[in-house]
């Protein structure tokens, strides 16, 4: 559960009455599915990771490291579990990627037919792909320390390595990718991100980037690798690389995209740091939640 | 209400199944794998097939669901009346009023097919 959010998960045969109990901490606000403003649900998949495998303990993390925030958030003045915040729980991952994006988008997409905006956990990056699917938006906001532009990595389209690329050529509704943090890429991505639907925004030029209102009448996607920061501040992540964001940087990002954005995901978190990572991710789910409320 | 009872696990994309009580027609069907001691779970996006309103389901793919049993009908427009129509059922001979829906144009002679279940209907 994550604190402040009302339990939704659904009943399977794994979770029982007495396990969903334990977990459970409404803060406040009861909210049906339906009437929720925001529905967490958690993508633990580890299937493609490359370095360091552990995204499968993601989700789980995150909303551990949640636990001792304050609910209430004065820059807002408001409190976390007033503001209709669910968790669907997860969506358990098998290693069929095509088959899991797919179940994984059809969760995400009652969603957002539900008028809700789905809060990803991840999982590896791959699990983007699902939230863009469902959410149809023009534009994919994304930070990141890597451009994600393989057309196939290790033979696999669907690889954590190739998910921008996905994202932006076989989505629709995509216009256009804004990379947000990103310093390292092969070659070829390079060149694949020096088409007009990308555009890279390096380290040193993120905390003065800023969207000059091109987000107006567009639906926005925002998408969170957590090793877009420095791993000297998120060292549990599977491929870190170094000379990446100040936390604030992002958070700085968070609160402007937020309010513009139908969708929002936290993705690449695993379980090889004291909590960093998590408590980061945690923090700008959060930071999302506030922004886009608060307009 | 006509309908049929099966599981979960029948359903395919392009047939129909009761959602919220509405006949809907499934858009896509996809499934989950079992957890060590979870059941198979399925998820069915579908459109409302007489009000076009998306809705979704999941269940365990051995439950039981309702399927609407709806009827596909030929007719011919016998004549329009601004936004209706009348239509005579090409079986029965019975002859019904129906909207016009807003993307057709029908005109009289002109032969239909339809959707009917009780008292709703929809051309196809």
């Amino acid at each position: 559960m994550f604190p402040g959010a009302t339990d939704e998960r659904e009943v399977t045969d794994a979770t029982d009455d007495a396990i969903r109990g334990s977990h459970t901490d409404t803060g406040g606000q009861e909210s049906d599915r339906d009437g929720a403003n925001f529905v967490v649900v958690g993508a633990p998949l580890d299937a493609t990771t490359t370095f360091h495998p552990g995204t499968r303990f993601g989700p789980q993390r995150i909303r551990s490291f949640a636990a001792p925030f304050d609910d209430y958030d004065h820059r807002s003045d408001r409190h976390f579990s007033d503001l209709g915040v669910v968790d669907r729980g997860d969506v358990r991952a098998w290693d069929d990627v095509a088959e899991y994006l797919e179940y994984l988008t059809s969760t995400l997409r009652e969603v957002v037919w539900n008028d809700g905006i789905p809060l990803l956990l991840g999982g590896e990056h791959t699990v983007s792909l699902a939230g863009v699917r469902a959410v149809e938006p023009e534009v994919f906001v994304c930070l990141d320390a890597h451009l994600d532009c393989y057309d196939v990595y290790d033979g696999n389209p669907l690889s954590h390595a190739a998910v921008t690329r996905r994202i932006v050529e076989d989505v629709d509704s995509i216009e256009e990718a804004i990379l947000l943090g990103v310093r390292t890429g092969s070659e070829a991505e390079w060149e694949r991100a020096a088409a007009d639907d990308v555009t890279v925004v390096p380290p040193e030029d993120v905390a003065e980037w800023s969207h000059d209102g091109q987000f107006a009448d567009r639906d926005v996607y925002l998408s969170v690798d957590i090793d877009a920061v420095d791993p000297g501040y998120a060292p549990g992540t599977g491929t870190m690389e170094p000379f990446g964001l100040e936390p604030r940087d992002i958070r700085d990002v968070v609160h402007a995209v937020a309010p513009h954005a139908d969708g929002f995901d936290v993705v690449e978190v695993n379980d090889r740091d004291d909590g960093q990572a998590a408590a980061l991710a945690a923090k700008l789910v959060r930071e999302f939640v506030f922004s886009h409320v608060d307009g | 209400m006509a309908k049929q009872q099966t599981e979960v696990r029948d359903l395919q994309e392009g047939s129909y199944v009761m959602i919220d009580d509405t006949a809907c027609k499934i858009n896509s069907y996809s499934t989950a794998k079992p957890g060590k001691h979870g059941s198979a779970k399925a998820r069915v996006e579908a459109e409302g097939v007489f009000d076009g309103k998306k809705r979704s389901l999941s269940q365990p793919v051995d439950a039981k669901i309702w399927v609407p049993i709806i009827e596909r009908k030929q007719g011919q427009v016998v004549s329009v009346d601004g936004d209706d129509m009348q239509v005579m059922d090409l079986e029965t001979y019975e002859t019904i009023t129906m909207r016009i829906p807003e993307d057709a144009d029908v005109s009289p002679d002109e032969n239909i097919e339809y959707l009917e279940m009780e008292n709703q209907r929809k051309i196809i």
